[in-house]
């Protein structure tokens, strides 16, 4: 920062505030600083209003309340004996659910408030900020899909192997590929304002994603969602640990992950870069 | 007295670059470029319904210095700033910030510079003023605990201390548009771009805003390019002012060589003594603008057609101005868009007399003083008029403030 010098060699300004400027010499802001502020956000905005999250919690709930008695009534015996891979099935639902709006949602309010154009023009750019918040997102959804699950679990009477160890890579990294879907969409909202609300609709085909027949059709293993649910079923309901799976397996779940992130940051960045060109970027 | 009117010469100083210019007239001060535009184009759309926003515009803003940009709705001046800030690609040209050039070596540039942009929140609502602060400090590429002392006196000087750990959504409109100042500023940017910064604001809340921003330019050698349609604000805080109007620069100068540039050294005498003779022999000796009798019908002459519904205005004025001098004895602040035409035309003198306004400089001044005194006219008042701001730019730009020229706003 020069401004220092500049406010010095100008001559007008009073020494005294040329030594209290020196007192507080700004410092650049590193990757570390950046992530501490956005997940700081992140974290301010969860426990200041916790509404939101609750109402997600009540909501998530809800549904599933429906499901399971609604869906006793009518299959009885059969819903029970299946109950446990619905229960894992809708945890990673509220899991990508969540995931999913909160990164596509928050793009179009960011882009909305404006602030979205302020992160442009620094340094940083909106990238890592992105990324950043996408993780913040992960985590919360994570705290608020938990609870949901330990209702059912307690609603149901069901066991199911809840071991971090294995639960939480397996199905971060699931939901990590709806991440990147999240991105995608955000991108679209930002070039066509109207289309956002049309792709919420799009969680409801995560379910179809979640129960895809990874068996008998092997390659739907390259759709998100699909071949992560397929092993968080083996791991929460066989219980097999995360070093069991085979590397194949887990090199496939890193890739699908990996694969659709990046893809969703290509759109996104790509849809921004449009939308600077077309001058629709903050164009209320 | 300016020879020609002041749109060819603005258009023509600002086709030579207005570097030199100013280079010129710093002499040997250490002239340091903050903002260099050089041909940027910009399109909108294609075909029939393309709309050239930004039209071949080049521009240089040195640092330290206040530069207003005026224009009517759609005259180019958010999408300038937006090229200016890379939100907006140009179709053409190049952006230079202290030297590195946006278009490549974005992230460089970027680490000061910042803006506010017209119609957003431009910080976060859930967040406390202070969080804002650090916030925005942090994405600007500075360590917010380095500054913190630095925020201190910010929120003080924009009397934000007392809500600094309120939640942006509980402030008023006013302190809302203070905190996206702050945070603007935060980061420690030296060149900020304000797109209608005190729009919303209060008389107070304005007059803290214009003063701050005039110390920050003048002490720390903040750089800062103001857009905004209130004539006031521009005229009290910009030492220099562009304005564009259909995507061009038409005007590149101080407000006072604006001011003073056009052809209007125009003295306005007040005498009971004027009469319809005088007035005439007047005529066919100088160039009267205008006359104004007891009645408060004024009748212009010459060349002064399209200022037509001016005249209206003035004389509904002089009807109205009975008993309500106290609420025109207010701050220009309280202008708002709508209202820019009435300008405070000083205090005009009691029943009896007759105003004229004759265009009389040099020699001409001492011809219509000996001239009154031949007729024994008795003064009882006598002043230069000078044009408002707003009158130049309405010359320039063919359009009232605050009228859209087009009806696109990029």
């Amino acid at each position: 920062m020069s401004r220092d010098d500049s406010a010095a060699s100008d001559g007008g300004s009073a020494p005294a505030s040329a030594a209290v400027d020196s007192a507080d010499e700004p410092r650049p802001a590193t990757y570390y600083h950046l992530a501490r502020a956005v997940l700081y956000r992140e974290y301010l905005i969860f426990v200041r209003y916790p509404a939101n999250a609750i109402g997600g919690i009540v909501v998530a709930l809800f549904f599933f309340g429906v499901l399971f008695y609604g869906g006793r009534l009518l299959a009885g015996q059969a819903l029970t004996d299946s109950l446990s891979g619905i229960i894992v099935g809708y945890f990673l639902w509220t899991l990508s659910v969540g995931a999913y709006s909160s990164v596509s949602n928050d793009i179009g309010s960011e882009v909305q408030w404006g602030t979205l154009e302020r992160h442009i023009t620094t340094p940083f750019g909106f990238a890592p900020v992105a990324l950043l918040k996408g993780a913040a997102k992960v985590v919360r959804t994570f705290l608020t899909s938990a609870v949901v699950l330990a209702v059912m679990l307690l609603l149901t009477g069901t066991r199911l192997s809840l071991d971090p160890f294995t639960v939480i890579p397996v199905a971060g990294l699931a939901i990590t590929s709806v991440l990147g879907l999240g991105f995608a969409a955000g991108g679209v909202t930002v070039l066509y304002k109207r289309i956002g609300n049309w792709l919420n609709l799009l969680q409801f085909g995560f379910i179809a994603l979640i129960s895809a027949p990874v068996l008998d059709a092997p390659w739907t293993r390259f759709l998100p969602l699909a071949h992560g649910s397929a092993m968080l079923q083996r791991a929460m309901v066989d219980g097999v640990r995360l070093w069991e799976f085979g590397l194949a397996d887990l090199a496939l779940l890193v890739g699908v992950a990996a694969g659709y992130l990046l893809g969703g940051y290509v759109v996104f960045h790509y849809a921004t870069r449009r939308a600077r060109r077309l001058g629709v970027l903050g164009d209320y | 007295m300016a020879d020609g009117g002041a749109s060819s010469r603005g258009r023509a100083e600002a086709e030579a670059g207005s570097a030199t210019r100013e280079e010129v007239d710093r002499g040997d001060r250490n002239v340091e470029t903050a903002l260099a535009i050089e041909g940027v184009s910009k399109r909108f759309g294609d075909g029939d319904d393309a709309v050239l926003a930004v039209d071949d515009v080049s521009l240089t803003v040195e640092r330290g210095s206040i530069v207003g940009l005026l224009g009517p709705n759609g005259a180019g001046k958010t999408t300038l700033i937006k090229c200016a800030l890379g939100i907006v690609l140009p179709d053409a040209g190049s952006v230079r910030v202290f030297g590195t050039d946006v278009g490549d070596g974005r992230r460089a540039a970027y680490a000061n510079v910042d803006a506010m942009l017209e119609g957003a929140r431009n910080d976060y609502w859930r967040l406390t003023v202070r969080e804002n602060l650090r916030y925005f400090a942090t994405i600007a590429g500075v360590d917010p605990d380095s500054v913190r002392a630095r925020h201190d006196r910010l929120l003080d000087r924009l009397d934000l201390t007392e809500k600094a750990d309120t939640p942006v959504r509980e402030l008023s409109r006013g302190m809302k548009q203070k905190v996206s100042l702050a945070s603007v500023l935060a980061g420690g940017a030296e060149l900020v771009f304000l797109d209608e910064p005190t729009l919303g604001l209060d008389i107070e809340s304005s007059r803290t805003l214009r003063r701050e921003l005039r110390r920050l330019a003048r002490e720390e050698g903040l750089t800062i390019v103001l857009s905004s349609h209130d004539m006031g604000v521009v005229e009290d805080v910009c030492d220099r002012v562009v304005m564009m109007a259909d995507g061009r620069i038409v005007a590149d100068d101080t407000v006072s060589a604006l001011r003073s540039g056009t052809d209007r050294d125009v003295v306005r005498v007040v005498s009971a003594d004027i009469d319809d003779a005088l007035v005439a022999s007047l005529r066919e000796r100088f160039d009267v603008r205008a006359v104004e009798t007891e009645i408060g019908g004024i009748e212009r002459g010459g060349d002064e057609v399209e200022r037509g519904g001016d005249e209206v205005e003035r004389g509904g004025d002089e009807v109205e101005r009975g008993g309500d001098e106290v609420e025109r004895g207010g701050d220009e602040d309280e202008r708002g868009e709508g209202e820019m035409d009435e300008r405070d035309e000083g205090d005009r003198d009691g029943t009896g007399s007759t105003a004229v306004e004759v265009a009389a400089a040099g020699d001409a001044l001492y011809d219509l003083m000996d001239a009154l005194r031949e007729a024994g006219v008795t003064v009882e008042d006598i002043e230069t008029v000078r044009p408002e701001l707003e009158d130049v730019f309405v010359d320039l730009t063919g359009t009232e403030a605050g009228i859209d020229s087009r009806r696109r706003s990029p």
